[in-house]
């Protein structure tokens, strides 16, 4: 994806190892709740170093049923930007600094589901962020995606001349067209690089050496090839090879399925605004075209002329609804398309690999 | 790294009689540790003040029988240590702790509630100081009374192995500074989070310790590339051995023999039937997604465009109105336009995506 780089310090994210093992980890073990939590750490010439990370408590929801599953997930995602957690934040900030963790806020994560993460939620809590600290990103974790292939890890952040609509809260057609805001520049996403300490790097070494270049001892038997586990090193990883398609189709469907939904009401919105507005219109139309009549009859009979924007008071045009929801949904739409371009490209070579693998030329 | 294999002598530690009326057992204790952990305690070793080790906590969740433990994620304390004495900031280990489990706790049920397991330090060295803090982790105040405190060390000496080890504790005759470390087995957990790993590992693997994320489709060449690598390599290897350069080893030639007998045996027709259903859905639902995009963007733009033939339009038919009136009116014709469009993008979708819904289930 093109990282459109406007004249912000921050040019880049790195993100420590041990970040990105937390942020996993959280987003796993509440999958497929969504997990949020708060990243510290500092912004060294233009690269913004994240160090550290913690959750944020979640609210006790009895998940009994569906039904709370869905509240616990709607709390999680608005958790960021609650005053309990702030306070939070705060104190857990304060003890790390304690142990020289970096104690600065820098911004904060949260997961997705193959991508489905621009929401309101997500802009209001980055928005919260972004309004303390100019620099603070956003950190997304795609669980689904990872468990595919590669690690789905990116940091965004909101753009200026979005953060300046949207603090004005003024979605109208009008104020678009004169901002020249469209969709595609709500969020700026940001390169992320992974980076380890000496230490962790030696650790990793130790846990599963590459296979060795030269000779190996040839085993005596059987058995001693089977009591040895092979410890496969992660990087490169195998796991990428699995061949699983329907799955991630049937869940890009039900996505897309969902943002046409939102995308229609939200038209269905627009479409009523319109009628009223026509309704209206005609009514103002009406009304002038009489009191202009009135007016001509008034002068031709010498007598004083009413007034002719009395209209202004009588009728009210209605409310335009706000734009930005259909912003985000076609936001979150382009996001789906790029992702299941990608998944093609890989899965096509996967599926061409194992057909050439099983069927005799 | 100890023990990955199941050969372990496990040694019962004694237990003193006042323990056993609390139901402590002295069955074998396995600890199971995420990499998580063992990151954030090499993260504090790499952030220390003082030449010497450092310790911290360890959180995670205990079995219901108490005979495994699983350490999530660990937090670290100050402490202060020279020739003799030992200083251990308590009150911010309880904060610490409070916090920690504040944010894990809810989400999950009772019986996987995340708890105080223990402590760690960064050398393998058990001394007096050792007792001290393990009796303090141990003691049924401020510590996993009834159940065993884990110690894990891990040796973050440059130059030597990044090694841990983990111990549980027995007190000695009622002496607060010395007990006695039971050694027992711990295990890596590493089957999960491979996605993770394999970034960290690869950022490992360069120069100056820091990787980009790479896409999918990079890290599926990457792979595929390394296991032609290995192919190559066992090839080699046979021919070789077919050349009669070399002896053949039996052992491997069995395990090979076992390996190519795992090949499945299909029916090329229809594995050529199922590729060129799956490549066609898959290429579909990639062509919907598509237009699904080239419509709503279409959407979004006629909706905030200005069309200007209608604004001028309507501007001269009612000349004289105030402005407002006439924004209005163009709003007016920008907007239709953008219904129009829109309303082809959702109905179009929805059009398209109905051919494919009843072959969804023959998958």
């Amino acid at each position: 994806m093109a990282d459109v780089l406007k004249d912000v310090p921050v040019k880049s994210v790195q993100v420590e190892a041990l970040v990105v093992m937390k942020i996993v980890r959280h987003c796993a073990a509440t999958f497929p709740t969504t997990a949020t939590g708060s990243i510290v750490g500092m912004d060294q010439e233009g690269v913004l170093e994240i160090t550290n990370t913690f959750p944020f408590p979640t609210v006790d929801v009895t998940t009994t049923d569906n039904h709370a599953t869905n509240d616990a997930s709607n709390l999680a995602a608005a958790a960021p930007r609650s005053k309990a957690n702030s306070l939070y934040q705060n104190e857990m900030i304060r003890h790390l600094k304690e142990v020289n963790v970096d104690a600065n806020n820098v911004g904060w994560y949260t997961s997705a589901t193959m991508g489905n993460f621009i929401n309101l939620n997500f802009i209001e809590n980055q928005y919260h962020y972004q309004k303390e600290n100019d620099k603070a990103v956003a950190l997304v974790h795609d669980a689904s995606r990872s468990s595919q292939g590669a690690l789905s890890l990116r940091a965004f952040r909101l753009s200026p001349n979005f953060v300046a609509a949207y603090k004005e809260g003024k979605f109208t057609t009008e104020s678009l067209t004169k901002s020249k805001l469209t969709y595609e520049d709500i969020l700026v996403e940001y390169p992320v690089k992974v980076h380890n300490t000496h230490l962790l790097t030696s650790y990793l070494y130790q846990l599963a050496p590459p296979p060795e270049e030269s000779e190996v001892p040839l085993p005596s038997s059987l058995a001693d090839i089977e009591r040895e586990p092979l410890r496969i090193p992660p990087y490169p990883s195998v796991d990428s090879l699995e061949l699983s398609i329907d799955p991630v189709l049937e869940k890009t469907c039900d996505l897309l399925l969902d943002s046409i939904e939102s995308h229609y009401t939200d038209l269905n919105n627009h479409q009523y605004y319109q009628r009223q507005l026509a309704r209206e219109q005609t009514k103002i139309t009406a009304w002038q075209a009489k009191r202009k009549a009135e007016n001509a009859a008034r002068a031709a009979a010498k007598q004083s002329l009413l007034p002719e924007d009395e209209y202004l008071t009588l009728f009210k045009l209605p409310q335009e609804p706000s734009r930005l929801e259909g912003m985000l949904n076609a936001r979150q739409v382009e996001q789906y398309s790029r992702q299941i371009d990608g998944f093609t490209a890989n899965i096509t070579a996967k599926m061409f690999a194992v057909r050439g693998n099983l069927v005799p030329e | 790294m100890a023990v990955d294999t199941e050969q372990f002598a496990h040694i019962s530690r004694p237990l003193a009689p006042n323990v056993l009326a609390f139901g402590a057992s002295n069955a074998p204790l396995t600890v199971n540790v995420q990499p998580t952990a063992i990151f954030s305690i090499l993260d504090h070793a790499v952030r220390r003040e003082q030449p010497t080790r450092v310790i911290g906590a360890l959180v995670g969740v205990r079995s219901e029988d108490g005979t495994e433990v699983e350490v999530r994620s660990t937090f670290a304390i100050p402490h202060t240590e020279n020739e003799d004495q030992v200083e251990v900031d308590v009150e911010y280990q309880q904060k610490m702790l409070a916090l920690t489990l504040r944010a894990t706790s809810s989400s999950s049920t009772a019986s996987h509630r995340e708890q105080l397991l223990g402590w760690y330090t960064t050398s393998h060295e058990l001394n007096s100081f050792s007792a001290l803090i393990q009796n303090f982790f141990a003691s049924p105040e401020t510590g996993t009374f009834p159940h065993p405190a884990v110690h894990l060390t891990i040796n973050t000496e440059p130059g030597a192995p990044v090694t841990t080890k983990t111990y549980i504790s027995s007190p000695v005759a009622g002496a607060p500074e010395s007990c006695l470390f039971v050694s027992v087995p711990h295990r890596l957990l590493r089957n999960q989070d491979t996605a993770a790993l394999e970034a960290i590992a690869h950022a490992g693997s360069t120069e100056e310790n820091a990787a980009p994320l790479v896409t999918d489709i990079d890290a599926l060449a990457r792979a595929l590339e390394n296991v032609t690598g290995l192919l190559d390599r066992v090839s080699n290897y046979t021919s070789e051995v077919l050349d009669e350069e070399r002896d053949g080893n039996t052992a491997l030639g069995q395990h090979l023999m076992n390996a190519l007998s795992l090949a499945p045996k299909v029916d090329p027709e229809a594995v050529e039937a199922d590729f060129n259903n799956h490549i066609q859905d898959v290429l579909m639902v990639s062509y919907l997604a598509n237009t699904i995009r080239t419509q709503i963007d279409l959407a979004q733009r006629l909706a905030t465009s200005n069309i200007i033939g209608f604004g001028d339009k309507d501007g001269e038919k009612k000349d004289g109105e105030d402005g407002e009136k006439r924004g209005g009116d163009r709003r007016d014709g920008g907007g239709r336009g953008g219904k129009r469009g829109g309303r082809g993008g959702g109905r179009g979708g929805n059009q398209n995506r109905e051919p494919r819904e009843p072959r969804e289930p023959t998958e």
